[in-house]
């Protein structure tokens, strides 16, 4: 890592600091004898775009399975909040508040929107061993979902298959939305989407954060984060190369830092 | 231009969610449509009351294990081995009844039967969704094991079985009862409850649901083990609808089985489909059946006439697949 390049000790968390809404402190992952990401420290204040960009092999899918709860880290801490705390698993960082849209979407196209949206959570009635998916509920608040929060015109009862690439990403961000979570990973979100379609989904990234969301962007794109993300975080062969206001760096910068973990 | 091609552009003027529903309920206007053709060639069919009381009577059984194979069909998966693990389980328990004589009380003489079709049933998830083995090879395995596994028991029919076990299998009212009332139950489970959404995310897209958090080895299993139980019924009503149990009992079934799940617009690849329509495919299987039995034709063909229909049944899921897509990509495009 270059000595000259901007590091994130501006605001790296602290115990008890209450100002980012999530953060990682001397973060250390080691798979067996390769090690993913080393002292990797980051903090994402509350309603922001945050984005993390790298090269393959960076770390990005790392940093962001720990975040959400797949990984633990080898060494360091993550705070929520300002609280420390330590997932033991997808269902404990969703149980948290923080929900996360994979790259392949894990849809299913032959389901329609409603039961993609609900699939595993859906809405119920009746009483215990005896209640049954409240399919009305179930609709209701698939449109709720997608016409308040994302504000998207898509029929919840449409087959997943009956939609475009941008409307299948907005479906799966539509799904981490049911569980009303208040920062939302999303991994390579417009990666294979048309110009259009990408569009579609950083407008809805913004309408997300407009809703009070805060927003992980993790991408090899820098088209795909330039005017979208307030700050980015440059990860190079596992080490965070720097965090830097969107505002503040141009792209040859951001792909030099990705490429040689120094600015041109 | 393929009748596909022409077809689609008649739908063209059609919304496009109209036709996606016709497409999925298309058994009913074929149902309504070969009625109207039995009834102008073999009224007798329509007109005996008691032609068309036998024809559910003895549809009983096989709609049992169309219901058997359309739950594997929606899971994704399939089960060529639901003859014989229906012929298996009545063997069994016929030995255990009347010729081992372990057991002389009826109600566990139908609670050993299903038990039988269910372990066996469970046994396939088990192979295919921990063990990894492939569904065609794992259940094709099973069909000549257990379908073996009958002429090994016994190369004689087996009667003298008691009376409160064939006896409800001998009832038409009961038989149909309980066709209609396992499919009923079972739709109900299918789309009201979170294991019958987990079956269809299963069939539509097994790493995607896996994604979501559906435990999908346990779905599989749970699904084969379904299976296995009601192929067992399906079993039972033959053994009561017959009398006796014969060693070649329910031979033959898996295909009338793929031909009705099929007709009835359950998906071959799974995730699609309503277990009211495989109903909707057994009572036409049964109603061409009839009508060939009433008019006289051969006997010695009927097997001929199942394989036709089968063939028409891909056909038919070819033609409407294709339809489907175009549809969908015109929807997407737009």
């Amino acid at each position: 890592m270059s000595s000259d390049a901007p590091t994130v000790s501006d605001d790296a968390p602290t115990a008890g600091d209450a100002g980012p809404k999530i953060a990682a402190e001397n973060v250390r992952k080691v798979f067996g004898r390769i090690v993913a990401l080393d002292d990797v420290s980051l903090s994402v204040r509350e309603n922001e775009i945050f984005a993390v960009v790298g090269d393959n092999g960076a770390g990005k899918s790392t940093l962001m399975n720990l975040l959400c709860g797949v990984h633990r880290p080898t060494q360091g801490s993550l705070f929520l909040d300002g609280r420390p705390v330590a997932f033991d698993g997808p269902d404990e960082a969703r149980a948290a508040g923080i929900e996360t849209v994979y790259q392949d979407l894990a849809l299913m196209d032959d389901l329609d929107v409603a039961t993609n949206i609900f699939m595993g959570n859906f809405p119920r009635k009746g009483v215990g061993p005896f209640s049954v998916v409240d399919w009305e509920e179930t609709y209701e608040r698939a449109a709720t979902i997608v016409d308040t929060h994302l504000e998207r015109d898509i029929d919840p009862r449409a087959e997943v298959a009956y939609h475009s690439g941008g409307e299948r990403q907005l479906i799966a961000i539509a799904r981490a939305l049911a569980f009303d979570p208040d920062v939302v990973i999303l991994d390579e979100p417009t990666s294979a989407l048309s110009v259009d379609a990408t569009e579609l989904v950083q407008e809805t990234v913004r309408t997300l954060r407009r809703n009070g969301k805060t927003i992980i962007i993790v991408s090899h794109s820098l088209d795909e984060i330039f005017g979208l993300a307030d700050r980015i975080g440059v990860l190079y062969r596992g080490s965070m190369a720097a965090v830097t206001n969107t505002a503040d760096v141009s792209t040859d910068e951001l792909r030099s830092l990705m490429v040689s973990g120094e600015r041109s | 231009m393929s009748t596909s091609n022409i077809v689609t552009r008649q739908f063209e003027r059609i919304p496009e969610r109209t036709v996606l529903v016709l497409l999925e309920n298309m058994i009913w206007p074929i149902l309504a449509v070969i009625s109207l053709l039995i009834l102008a060639t073999v009224p007798r069919v329509f007109t005996n009351t008691m032609a068309l009381r036998l024809m559910l009577f003895a549809a009983a059984p096989l709609g049992l294990v169309v219901l058997a194979e359309s739950i594997c069909l929606l899971s994704g998966h399939f089960d060529l081995s639901v003859g014989a693990i229906a012929g298996f389980s009545a063997v069994f328990t016929a030995m255990v009844l009347a010729e081992w004589n372990l057991v002389s009380n009826p109600v566990l003489g139908v609670a050993i039967v299903l038990a039988v079709g269910s372990a066996i049933g469970a046994t396939n998830g088990i192979m295919i969704a921990k063990l990894g083995m492939n569904p065609f090879l794992q259940t094709l395995a099973f069909l000549i094991i257990f379908g073996g596994g009958k002429l090994a028991l016994t190369t004689r029919p087996i009667s003298d079985l008691p009376e409160g076990y064939v006896a409800p299998g001998g009832n038409e009212y009961v038989a149909i009862g309980i066709l209609l009332a396992s499919f009923a139950c079972m739709a109900v489970v299918f789309r009201y409850t979170a294991f019958g959404q987990a079956v269809y995310a299963v069939g539509s897209d097994e790493e995607a649901a896996r994604a979501v958090g559906i435990r999908t080895d346990r779905t599989i299993i749970a699904v084969y083990t379904l299976s296995g139980f009601f192929c067992a019924l399906a079993g039972w009503l033959l053994t009561g609808y017959t009398g006796i149990v014969s060693p070649d009992i329910a031979d033959d079934m898996v295909f009338s089985a793929f031909a009705a799940a099929i007709i009835g617009g359950i998906s071959l690849f799974g995730g699609r489909g309503k277990l009211l329509g495989a109903l909707g495919g057994v009572l036409l299987l049964s109603l061409v059946e009839t009508a060939l039995n009433v008019s006289g034709f051969d006997p010695t063909l009927i097997e001929v006439v199942n394989g036709v229909v089968l063939l028409f049944a891909i056909l038919l899921y070819n033609t409407k697949e294709s339809i489907r897509e175009r549809v969908l990509s015109a929807g997407v495009s737009s």
